[in-house]
């Protein structure tokens, strides 16, 4: 089939993959033990009291009313239009607030840590990988490929908190948690995120802030991803440096330099390219053990305490969120196969 | 013809290791080796502990409380006063059974899953990677975390939480291999024989879908070492009266503030070398049972 | 030649003319710079000084906590919201500062107070001069408003305080009697109502901005995000939340605080910064950059910060309270001696040292210590009393080789501290009797209360923290039916009804004591310890009251 086609399948498909995921998590979340109105009642509760607060919150409707509503809620793009974000109903937990209102608060969050940390990990990753590729089998080669096995191993809270230990309160450098020090006002909010919000008010005392509370959490993760692509780049410039163009540039007497960066990594980075998307995908999932180290006020976090509360609304927003992300990441990757590699479409 | 025979069989050569022939593979065999070392020397120590631990792991007040390692006490003692290095010598037993089992159930579900499903082919195998697909969309640690609440805390629940996780990856690894080898011509002439589904499935699909699986499975030990870990981290471990140590990596946080570090480093230390036991020997492996690799 | 002089002369003349112009027009520059300078170093020492005078009358609070909901005191029941309302709200009564028992009440907005002989019908005389914003005086109708617009409210807020305290079973309705007179007629004689008139529901709200419906958060306005009448020592000056969290609250001291002619608040502004842990905050107040931590702070921080020169850690007393429960409807715990042996076997104070380091005391009274009413009823059965564990025990034929098995319960999701270590120490301190054998459980806290509802867990640990400071918020937790224990006592709740319907102290005291006795002769439900509460401050930060109201009070502190 031809690449339109395909592009158009895929988006087409999405649809059902996302009605699926929307459907499994109201169900999950029904079978989930616990009561969400009996949590709001830390003392004694009337059944009346209950049954009242059950009614506001719409779970004395059958189930499949429920459901409706909610997908209903959904796409209606009136409310989005209206709102800036979907109707993804009101939290069971502090009933007033919308889910949508508050996922589109937390979510930036998660995503300048997902930005940060790829591009630390790219960085760290093509180097070491590059570096490693020169040195075939050298001791520097094997420690590098050490490196980029270990990375893999790690418990990634355990990094952090290590690093949280080493920086925050041994050296003091770096703050251990939160966006930006508490006695600094956060940028007001353009992007979401502080880092880009911060350039645009051309404030750069709360830029650096930003970046200071950002260190420690994107390197974490960062780090910890940093080993696929090491691996990835070693092998693809293996790869590519016996590739003859390779050779040719060389007798030209072109510089080493000049052939390593300019001519085989340009082809071996396109696999990366698409390891970064897949990557990007599964960040958002790591997000929450790294969000939860560093009290990071992200959608990871947010999902996790929620659980907590049975907030049936806000879970399922939540993860109708990150699946929506990923679906997306993971379209944009396999279109970019497909472009790529035509035996795919079929 | 020929070269798949010669594929199958130096495949199956590997397969049957002697100790002594990994050594002869060069690099790849040595990772394999050290591998398995730290893997089987975790397993030793874990089942040794009973014998060889100085004090009970979860006794209170073996020692004094949250103090730094000393020669009493070479690795500590946590905020309860329980000796850190008996609870290394048994916590990794709770990691070790989750992974097993996780792994076990990924096999037993995922592999005959995946080759029933793209064996098939047709509208079955396009519902089942539909279904699939979005299993693989979830976030793979929420749907661990929401598992792990439905069951409530247990090693078998934590199991199921991760495999649930795991399932769409063998899936996916063995549909690829199946779809391209059941165009292979020797798999066209034992159709044309008229050999049955399943003895085509067993006898020439899946031995070369073996490796991958192997690989796979490898990743996934490591993998469960980990979410096991994390799924404690958010408070879905097991109980407190079984020493384990993500619980000890999690608890440790409170001493972060005051300088400990010893009830983390530890037990953080153990889980790496745990998961890179595993992973050790899947990269061994994998760069082994793929000679296009190995230069 | 002598062109040659005259050149030079004329040469050297310019150069002069220029150097001098130069010399001069540098110079006034300079002098002009020099005062500019000076008058840079002038303005920034004016800033530094007014920094720092600032700076004295600056409070900058850190704190884990967070506005649950709202400020709103028909709905708020969290114990942050609590505080925030009663540093810029004002209630009739309030409890004095300091109180160990809770009950002593002083006047706030009312004066003068006094009950009905059947305790059904309480008259206020209100304070005149106090001014909601826009110079209206406060008067009965605002009190009356205030309750009948709390109590309208309970219907579509069935979670808030209102309703949980029950402000509609309680009062039948608010009379205004004349400006300054307020008539309270309830529906049963209850002598607890000054406690509930001191708590945070009994805001008294500016009609202006308390419409009749819930009051939330709005961004950028802070007066509209609350109806509370600005009575209080501070008014909200700000307030920034975001997905459901803190971001910064400031309050400045109130103008027209009824009170101003006291001296308080001596702190005139107060910046409350929000943290995500206990850690982060102890390190925050280690290094300096708060001026005080108030919850929360970890035992072992604060046992570590004791030995800190660069701050001061206070201590004083608190009300949340734990306890066992025990499944009466079924084996082992149908059996009043099995409770009271696995009772005597624990070992409070291995908990309140070892978990909590000194910062829980052992409870023997289902009511604190210092509250009117608290005894020491269960310390008749001992701690770690194995000799009366085993002869119990022995006579329903358990013994070593036949050891006592139950499930003990904890909940591990972080609602209560420390739960799981508290349990391994309970089972320790069981199984040291040498019968008893114990199983370990556990449950998120969702899990956990369906648990106990539907009466699957034979013994538990569970919590409280009041809504009032009264016994009577305290002493039903022995037989409460929503703790789904299955036990029952007549004769505990005819003593609980005339307590509260008598004002006399002694005849209370003498009530709830007899209550605590058939308690520790029962043991349905056994008391563990009690919280105490701390506060870390600078070394220069005095007026810090940790009382049993656990209501910290910041227009008392000073720098």
């Amino acid at each position: 089939m031809g690449l339109r086609t395909y592009i158009i399948t895929r988006i087409i498909l999405t649809i059902p993959t996302l009605l699926l995921l929307l459907t499994a998590v109201f169900l999950i979340m029904r079978v989930l033990p616990g009561d969400p109105v009996a949590l709001h009642f830390e003392k004694k509760a009337t059944p009346e009291t209950m049954e009242a607060l059950r009614h506001i919150l719409g779970l004395d409707k059958p189930l499949w009313q429920q459901y409706l509503d909610y997908v209903w809620g959904v796409i209606d793009i009136g409310y989005m239009v209206e709102h800036g974000y979907p109707n993804l109903g009101k939290s069971m937990q502090v009933t007033t607030e919308d889910v949508g209102g508050q996922i589109f608060s937390a979510f930036p969050a998660t995503l300048e840590l997902a930005i940060y940390a790829i591009i630390i990990a790219v960085v760290i990753g093509v180097l070491l990988g590059v570096a490693s590729s020169k040195k075939y089998n050298s001791v520097p080669d094997h420690i590098i490929r050490g490196f980029g096995i270990i990375t893999y191993a790690v418990p990634i809270f355990f990094l952090g908190i290590i690093l949280q230990l080493i920086f925050g309160v041994y050296l003091r450098w770096l703050p251990t948690g939160l966006r930006i020090a508490p006695t600094v006002e956060p940028p007001a909010s353009i992007t979401g995120l502080y880092t880009i919000d911060s350039l645009l008010e051309g404030n750069l005392y709360k830029f650096i802030e930003s970046v200071k509370a950002l260190l420690l959490p994107s390197f974490t993760l960062g780090i910890i991803l940093s080993g696929v692509f090491v691996r990835l780049t070693r092998t693809n410039m293996l790869e590519t440096l016996r590739l003859e163009f390779v050779t040719a540039a060389r007798a030209r007497g072109l510089k080493e330099s000049t052939v390593t960066y300019r001519y085989a990594l340009r082809n071996a980075f396109l696999p990366v390219l698409t390891m970064m998307g897949l990557q990007f995908a599964l960040l958002l999932g790591g997000a929450v053990l790294t969000e939860t180290t560093f009290s990071w006020p992200g959608l990871g976090r947010y999902i996790v305490t929620r659980i907590n509360f049975r907030d049936y609304t806000a879970i399922q927003g939540a993860v109708v969120m990150f699946g929506l992300f990923v679906t997306l990441v993971s379209l944009v990757v396999d279109i970019l196969y497909a472009y790529l590699d035509p035996r795919i479409r079929l | 013809m020929k070269e798949e025979n010669e594929a199958k069989r130096s495949i199956l050569a590997r397969l049957i290791p002697g100790f002594v022939s990994l050594t002869k593979h060069g690099p790849s065999g040595w990772m394999v080796i050290i591998g398995l070392v730290i893997v089987v020397a975790i397993v030793v120590m874990t089942a040794v502990a009973p014998l060889v631990a100085p004090h009970d792991p979860i006794e209170s007040r073996v020692g004094p409380i949250a103090s730094p390692p000393s020669w009493q006490f070479p690795m500590g003692t946590t905020a309860l006063g329980q000796d850190m290095l008996s609870r290394i010598l048994f916590g990794g037993s709770t990691m070790l059974q989750v992974s097993a089992i996780s792994v076990l159930i990924c096999f037993v579900i995922g592999v005959p899953l995946g080759l029933f499903s793209s064996y098939v082919g047709g509208n079955l195998d396009k519902t089942f990677s539909l279904i699939i697909d979005a299993v693989y969309a979830f976030p793979g640690l929420v749907i661990a975390i929401a598992i792990a609440a439905v069951l409530g805390p247990g090693v078998v629940n934590m199991a199921l939480s991760i495999a649930v996780v795991y399932i769409p990856s063998y899936f996916r690894i063995v549909r690829s291999q199946v779809l391209s080898i059941k165009e292979l011509t020797y798999v066209e002439a034992a159709k044309s024989i008229g050999a049955k589904w399943h003895s085509i499935l067993f006898k020439y699909v899946f031995p070369n879908v073996v490796p991958s699986i192997v690989t796979v499975a490898t990743v996934n030990f490591a993998d469960a070492v980990l979410t096991a870990a994390g799924l404690t981290f958010i408070g879905l471990g097991v109980s407190v009266s079984i020493p384990d140590w993500g619980y000890d990596l999690t608890k440790g946080r409170e001493l972060l503030s005051s300088g400990g570090w010893w009830v983390i480093t530890f037990p953080g230390v153990m889980i790496i070398l745990l998961a890179l036991g595993f992973t050790f020997i899947g990269e061994g492996l994998s760069e082994l049972l793929n000679p296009k690799l190995q230069r | 030649m002598a062109n040659r002089m005259e050149t030079i002369i004329i040469v050297l003349v310019l150069i002069s003319i220029v150097v001098s112009a130069a010399t001069v027009y540098y110079s006034t520059n300079m002098l002009a710079n020099i005062t500019a300078l000076s008058n840079q170093v002038t303005s920034l020492q004016d800033a530094l000084e007014a920094k720092l005078a600032s700076l004295e009358t600056t409070l900058v609070v850190g704190t884990t906590d967070s506005v649950e909901l709202t400020l709103d005191p028909a709905q708020a029941y969290d114990y942050f919201g609590w505080n925030i309302m009663q540093q810029i709200g004002g209630t009739l009564v309030s409890v004095s500062p300091g109180s160990s028992t809770g009950t002593d009440f002083v006047a706030e907005l009312a004066t003068a107070w006094n009950a009905s002989s059947d305790l059904k019908t309480w008259d206020f005389t209100l304070r005149p001069g106090v001014y909601l914003s826009d110079n209206v005086e406060f008067n009965a109708s605002h009190v009356k408003y205030s309750f009948d617009r709390a109590i309208a409210l309970i219907p579509s807020i069935p979670e808030g305080a209102p309703a949980g305290l029950g402000y509609d079973l309680i009062i039948n309705h608010t009379e205004v009697l004349s400006t300054y007179k307020v008539r309270f007629v309830l529906n049963f004689p209850f002598a607890p109502f000054l406690g509930i008139l001191a708590t945070r529901s009994s805001g008294i709200v500016d009609p202006k901005y308390a419409p009749q419906a819930q009051v939330n958060y709005t961004a950028s306005s802070a007066r509209n995000s609350t109806p509370l009448a600005f009575v209080g020592p501070y008014v909200l000056s700000e307030w920034n939340r975001v997905a459901g969290r803190d971001l910064e609250i400031k309050l400045d001291a109130n103008p027209n605080y009824w009170n101003i002619a006291s001296g308080y608040p001596k702190i005139k502004h107060i910046i409350f910064k929000f943290y995500s842990d206990s850690s982060t905050l102890r390190l925050a107040i280690g290094a300096g950059d708060v001026d005080m931590a108030y919850r929360q702070i970890s035992a072992i921080d604060a046992q570590d910060l004791e030995t800190n020169p660069n701050v001061k850690v206070w201590h004083g007393v608190g009300t949340f309270i734990q306890y066992l429960c025990f499944q009466t409807k079924r084996a082992p715990f149908n059996q009043t001696k099995v409770r009271v042996a696995v009772a005597a076997a624990l070992n409070r104070s291995t908990v309140t040292e070892t978990v909590f380091l000194g910062t829980a005391s052992p409870a023997y009274s289902i009511i604190p210590p210092g509250m009117l009413g608290s005894t020491e009823a269960f310390s008749i059965l001992g701690d770690a009393n194995y000799t009366y564990t085993k002869s119990l025990l022995a006579e329903l034929g358990y013994d070593e080789t036949n050891k006592l098995t139950f499930d003990l319960w904890y909940e591990s999701s972080g609602h209560y501290p420390q739960s799981d270590s508290q349990a391994l120490l309970y089972k320790e301190a069981l199984e040291a009797s040498g019968v008893i054998s114990v199983t370990l459980k556990n449950a998120d806290w969702a899990s956990y209360k369906l648990n106990r509802d539907q009466e699957i867990m034979d013994a538990y640990v569970y919590g409280w923290y009041p809504d009032y400071l009264d016994p009577d918020d305290y002493a039903f937790l022995y037989w409460a039916s929503w703790l789904h224990t299955n036990y029952s006592n007549s004769t505990q709740v005819s003593l609980y009804d005339q307590a509260r319907a008598t004002t006399n102290a002694t005849l209370r005291t003498q009530l709830y004591a007899q209550i605590d006795e058939m308690a520790a002769e029962q043991c349905s439900v056994v008391p563990l310890f009690v919280s105490t509460s701390l506060a870390v401050t600078k070394p220069n930060v005095y007026g810090v009251y940790l009382d049993i109201t656990m209501d910290m009070r910041y227009w008392l502190i000073s720098k």
